[in-house]
C-alpha cells in the first residue's frame, strides 16, 4: 500500500514537473478576439496536452513584439504586418500558426458625410488606428493614389482612439473598425446599416492576415520547444473549434476571464459570433498565398514615415512543421 | 565584467572623486561651479547608461544606449519640431495661458467677494488633489482630435492649483501693511494694485511652476486618445507599436527639454519680479 | 453651518450648471437620431431624452451616481465589476509608491543636507526630474523593470507613484533638516553631541512638521501617478484602467464612475494623513 502511495505521488511528482509552461502574450484586451485561447484553458485542452499555459492580456500600450523580444513570452497573437516589420529590426518573429483565416478590419463611413465609395475620400478626415495596425490603411491609400499628408486633394489622416466616438460626434467621416467589436458598437450606438458604408479591406484589394501565432526563430530551431509548439497549437485550434460550436459558452468564459470587469457579455457574444466567421474558414494552418498577398500589399505602400518593411522579409517568417504535425491526427 | 562595464564604473568613480573635490574647493562657491557639479553628475548617469546597455547588451527594442537616441535625435529633428509646435506651442501653451488666466481672474473675483471665497476654495483645495488627467478621454471627445481638446486638458490641469496659490496669495499682505493703505484712503483696486498683487507674486510663481510641469504631462496623455497624426503623445503611444523605442526616446528627452526650459523662464521671471522676496536673497 | 453654506452654495451651483450643460450637449444626439429617423422633436420632448442615454457626451449627475452607487454596493465587493475591488488596486499601488516615496524623500533629503556635493549635483536633477512628463517615462519603465525580471504591474505603477510623490517629501525634508538655527547647534555642541545626535535629537525633530505638511501633497501625487501608470499603460485593473476601458468600450458611464471613485479615495487618502499627522503632532506635544 505505501510503495503505491509512494509511486502515486512519485508519477504525479513527475507529472507536475513535466507540465512545459508557456506564455501567451495577447495583442489586445481580454475579449472573444481570443475566445480559442481562454476556451482551451478552461476547458483543459492544454492541460490534456501537458501544458500550463499562462495568458497575458494586452493594451492600447502593450507592443507584443517587444514583450517576445524581451523574453517575457514564449508566443504571442499579432497581426502580420507588425510580425513583419518586427522582424525588419531584427526581432526575428515566425508565423507557426493562422487561427484566423479571414481579416476583421474594415472601414466605415457615415453616409451623411457624402462618402459612397473611395472617390469620395479625397478632402474627408479618416480615423485610423496606429500602434502597428496603420499598415493596411497605408497601403490601401497607396493603391487608391491618396496623399496623406493632409495636402490638397488628399485625406486628412486621424489617430483615432480605440473607440468609435469619432464617427459618432462626425470628427471623422470615416473610421476603422473591427467587424466583431467596434462595427458592433456603432450599432449598439443607435446607427442603423443602411446609414452607413462599409468597406472591406480585402474587398479593396488589400489582403492583410490578422491574429495569427508568432515565436522567435531561435528558440523554434529548439526540437524541445517545437514540439511544445505543436502541443500548443493543436490545443489551441481545438479551443477555437469549440468556440465557433459553442459562442455563448465561449463568451461566458471570456467574461470570467475579464480581470478588468469593464466587459458585458451582450458584447462578448455578439463579438464570438463575428469572430468564429474568421475563423471557421481555416483549420490553423497559413495559406502561403495570403502570405505572399499580405507581402505584396505592404510592399505597395513603402514609405520614410510608415515603414512596415522596405523589402520582402528574409528567411523563414512563416513554417507548416508546427501546423503538420498539430493537425496530423 | 566587460570592458564597457569596467569603463563606464570608472568612469562614474572618478566623476564622483572630482565633484567631491569641486564642491569643497572654493570653485564650487562659483557660478561655473554651481553649474558644473550637476552637469558631470548627469553626464555620468549617461555614461553609466550607455555602458549598462552595452555590458549585458539589452536589444534595442527594450532599452536603446543613449548614443543611439542622440543619433536618432539628429536625423529626425523635423519630425521633432513638428511635434513639439503641436504638443507643446498649440496644445501645453494655449491651455496653460488659458488656465492660469482664468484662475487668477477667478482668484480675484474670490477675493472681492468673499462668500464665493469660503464657497469655492474647500472646493479647489479638493478638486486641486484629484487625478483630473483622468478626464482626457472624457475632453477629448467633448473637444475633438485637434490641439484644442489637449489644451481643454491642460486648462481643467491646471486651474483650481493655481486658483488656491493666488486666493492663498492675495491674502498674504501682512495685517499693518493693509490698514496702512486704509488709512491712506486707498480704494479696493488701489490696494490690490500697490499692495497685494506684488505680495501675492510668490504664491503666483508657484502656482505657474506646478502648472508648467502638469501642462505638459496634461497635453501629452490627451494625445493617447485621438490625435492628428503629429505631436509627442502621438508619438509616444504610437512609435512603441512599431518597435521605434529610440524615437520615443528622443521624444522623451524632447518632453525633458521643454519641460525644464518651460520652468526655468518661470523661475527667471520670479527671480525678476520677486527680487525683494527673502527666498531671492542669496 | 455658517462655514457650510459658502460651500453648499457652490455645490448647487455646479450641480445645476451641470444639468444645463447634460442637456446642451446631450440634444445633439437627440436631434441627430430624430433626423436620421425624419422625425422632429420639441424641446419639451428632447429634455427628458438628454437624461437618460446610454452613451451621453456628458452624464447627468443622477446617472452617474446611479452607476457609482451600482459599482460601489451593487456586488460582492471582490468581483471584478465593483468599483470597492478596483478601488483597492488602486489604493495598493498608491501605497506602495506613497511609501516608496518617503523612503526616497527623505533618504535623499538627509545625503543632501550631510553632504555638500550631493545637494550640488543630486538636487539640480531632481528638481528637472519632476518636470519631465512622468506619462512619457511611464511605458519604458513598465518595459524596463518587466526585463529586469519584474513580474506584472504592481512594482513599475509604485515607481511612477513614487516618482511623483517623492519629491514634495525631500523639498520639505532638507528645508525641514535646515530649520535648525546656528545658536541651537552650537548648543548642542558644547553639550559634545556628535553628528549622530544633533541629527537625531535636534534635526530629526525639527523637520517633523515640514515632513507631515509634505505628505497631503506626496499622497495626492502618488494617487495621480498610480492612476497614470494604470491609464495608458495597459494595465486591466484599478481606477485609472477603468477609465481607459470606459472609454475603449464605448461606456462613458464606466469613465465617469472611476473618475468619481478616484475622487472619493482621494478625498479618504487626505483625511486619514491629516488625521495621522494631528494625532502624533499631538504625541509629540506640539500645541496647536
Amino acid at each position: 500500500m505505501k510503495k503505491l502511495i509512494t509511486a502515486g505521488l512519485l508519477a504525479l511528482m513527475a507529472g507536475a514537473a513535466s507540465a512545459e509552461d508557456v506564455t501567451l502574450q495577447l495583442k489586445w484586451v481580454t475579449q472573444a478576439q481570443f475566445a480559442g485561447y481562454y476556451v482551451a484553458k478552461d476547458k483543459g485542452f492544454y492541460e490534456e496536452e501537458g501544458l500550463n499555459v499562462t495568458i497575458k492580456p494586452g493594451g492600447p500600450d502593450i507592443a507584443p513584439e517587444q514583450v517576445i523580444a524581451s523574453g517575457q513570452a514564449d508566443v504571442i497573437t499579432t497581426w502580420m504586418p507588425a510580425a513583419l516589420a518586427a522582424r525588419e529590426r531584427g526581432v526575428p518573429l515566425v508565423n507557426i500558426a493562422q487561427p484566423f483565416k479571414n481579416g476583421g478590419l474594415e472601414f466605415t463611413c457615415l453616409k451623411e458625410t457624402g462618402v459612397e465609395s473611395p472617390a469620395d475620400f479625397p478632402g474627408k478626415t479618416l480615423g485610423v488606428w496606429f500602434f502597428g495596425n496603420e499598415y493596411p490603411f497605408y497601403a490601401w491609400m497607396a493603391k487608391l493614389g491618396l496623399k496623406t499628408d493632409g495636402s490638397e486633394g488628399g485625406v486628412t489622416v486621424l489617430k483615432q482612439a480605440f473607440n468609435v466616438d469619432a464617427l459618432l460626434q462626425k470628427q471623422a467621416a470615416c473610421i476603422s473598425v473591427m467587424t466583431y467589436n467596434e462595427y458592433g458598437q456603432v450599432l449598439d450606438a443607435g446607427i442603423t446599416p443602411d446609414q452607413l458604408v462599409t468597406f472591406s479591406y480585402r474587398d479593396q484589394g488589400v489582403t492583410v492576415l490578422e491574429d495569427g501565432l508568432y515565436v522567435m526563430e531561435d528558440k523554434l530551431a529548439d526540437p524541445a520547444f517545437a514540439e511544445t509548439m505543436v502541443k500548443f497549437v493543436r490545443a489551441s485550434m481545438k479551443g477555437w473549434k469549440y468556440a465557433e460550436a459553442n459562442p455563448d459558452e465561449a463568451a461566458q468564459i471570456v467574461i470570467d476571464n475579464d480581470e478588468s470587469g469593464a466587459q458585458s457579455l451582450e458584447h462578448q457574444k455578439y463579438m464570438m459570433g463575428e469572430v468564429a466567421k474568421l475563423t471557421a474558414g481555416g483549420n490553423g494552418a497559413l495559406d502561403p498565398a495570403d502570405f505572399d498577398a499580405t507581402v505584396a500589399s505592404l510592399l505597395a505602400a513603402v514609405s520614410p514615415e510608415n515603414p512596415a518593411i522596405t523589402k520582402a522579409p528574409e528567411g523563414k517568417a512563416w513554417t507548416h512543421d508546427i501546423t503538420d504535425k498539430a493537425l496530423a491526427e | 565584467m566587460s570592458l564597457a562595464l569596467i569603463l563606464g564604473l570608472a568612469f562614474w568613480l572618478g566623476a564622483w572623486a572630482t565633484n567631491a573635490l569641486v564642491a569643497r574647493h572654493p570653485f564650487g562657491r562659483t557660478p561655473a561651479g554651481r553649474i558644473f557639479v550637476p552637469v558631470l553628475f548627469g553626464i555620468t548617469l549617461l555614461v553609466l547608461w550607455e555602458a549598462l546597455v552595452r555590458a549585458f547588451a539589452v536589444p534595442t527594442v527594450i532599452l536603446p544606449a543613449p548614443s543611439a537616441i542622440a543619433g536618432k535625435f539628429a536625423e529626425s529633428t523635423g519630425l521633432l519640431w513638428a511635434d513639439f509646435v503641436q504638443t507643446v506651442l498649440k496644445g501645453a501653451l494655449s491651455g496653460f495661458v488659458i488656465g492660469t488666466g482664468a484662475a487668477f481672474l477667478a482668484a480675484v473675483a474670490c477675493d472681492r467677494v468673499p462668500f464665493l471665497r469660503d464657497g469655492l476654495l474647500p472646493v479647489g483645495n479638493f478638486v486641486a488633489a484629484l487625478p483630473i488627467v483622468g478626464l482626457a478621454p472624457i475632453l477629448v471627445m467633448w473637444f475633438g482630435f485637434g490641439w484644442q481638446s489637449k489644451a481643454a486638458v491642460v486648462v481643467a490641469m491646471v486651474f483650481f492649483p493655481m486658483l488656491i496659490n493666488v486666493v492663498a496669495g492675495l491674502g498674504s499682505a501682512e495685517r499693518m501693511q493693509r490698514d496702512l493703505m486704509a488709512t491712506w484712503g486707498a480704494s479696493y483696486w488701489q490696494a490690490l494694485w500697490k499692495l497685494r498683487l506684488p505680495a501675492a507674486m510668490p504664491f503666483v510663481f508657484n502656482g505657474l511652476k506646478i502648472a508648467a510641469s502638469l501642462a505638459l504631462i496634461g497635453a501629452i496623455v490627451a494625445e493617447y486618445f485621438g490625435s492628428p497624426v503629429v505631436g509627442m503623445g502621438f508619438r509616444i503611444s504610437t512609435a512603441v507599436g512599431v518597435l521605434n523605442i529610440e524615437l520615443v526616446w528622443a521624444e522623451i528627452a524632447v518632453a525633458a527639454l521643454a519641460g525644464s526650459a518651460f520652468y526655468g523662464l518661470i523661475a527667471l521671471a520670479e527671480k525678476a519680479v520677486t527680487f525683494w522676496h527673502p527666498s531671492q536673497r542669496t | 453651518m455658517k462655514r457650510a453654506l459658502p460651500v453648499l452654495t457652490v455645490l448647487i451651483g455646479i450641480v445645476v450648471i451641470w444639468y444645463a450643460a447634460a442637456v446642451w450637449m446631450n440634444s445633439t444626439w437627440v436631434y441627430d437620431q430624430a433626423e436620421r429617423a425624419g422625425t422632429t422633436v420639441s424641446f419639451a420632448e428632447m429634455v427628458p431624452q438628454t437624461m437618460d442615454q446610454d452613451r451621453p457626451l456628458l452624464p447627468p449627475p443622477h446617472q452617474v451616481g446611479a452607476e457609482l452607487w451600482k459599482g460601489l454596493f451593487g456586488q460582492a465587493v471582490t468581483s471584478k465589476r465593483s468599483l470597492v475591488y478596483h478601488g483597492f488596486v488602486t489604493f495598493k499601488g498608491t501605497m506602495m509608491g506613497f511609501g516608496l516615496g518617503i523612503v526616497t524623500g527623505v533618504l535623499l533629503a538627509m545625503a543632501i543636507v550631510r553632504f555638500r556635493v550631493m545637494d550640488m549635483s543630486v538636487m539640480p536633477w531632481a528638481i528637472i526630474s519632476q518636470t519631465v512628463p512622468i506619462v512619457a517615462l511611464a511605458p519604458m519603465i513598465l518595459v524596463v523593470s518587466n526585463q529586469l525580471g519584474i513580474e506584472g504591474r504592481e512594482v513599475p505603477k509604485a515607481i511612477i507613484a513614487a516618482y511623483l510623490s517623492f519629491f514634495p517629501v525631500l523639498v520639505s525634508m532638507v528645508k525641514g533638516l535646515r530649520a535648525p538655527d546656528q545658536m541651537q547647534l552650537d548648543l548642542l555642541k558644547t553639550y559634545g553631541a556628535g553628528e549622530g545626535e544633533t541629527f537625531l535629537k535636534l534635526r530629526l525633530p525639527a523637520s517633523m512638521p515640514y515632513f507631515f505638511a509634505s505628505l497631503k501633497v506626496a499622497v495626492a501625487a502618488a494617487l495621480v501617478g498610480t492612476i497614470v501608470g494604470e491609464l495608458p499603460t495597459g494595465a486591466v485593473e484599478g481606477l485609472g484602467a477603468r477609465m481607459l476601458l470606459g472609454s475603449q468600450y464605448g461606456e462613458p458611464l464606466i469613465t465617469w464612475a472611476a473618475l468619481f471613485a478616484s475622487a472619493i479615495l482621494a478625498g479618504m487618502l487626505i483625511l486619514v494623513v491629516g488625521l495621522t499627522e494631528r494625532m502624533i503632532a499631538q504625541k509629540m506635544g506640539v500645541r496647536t
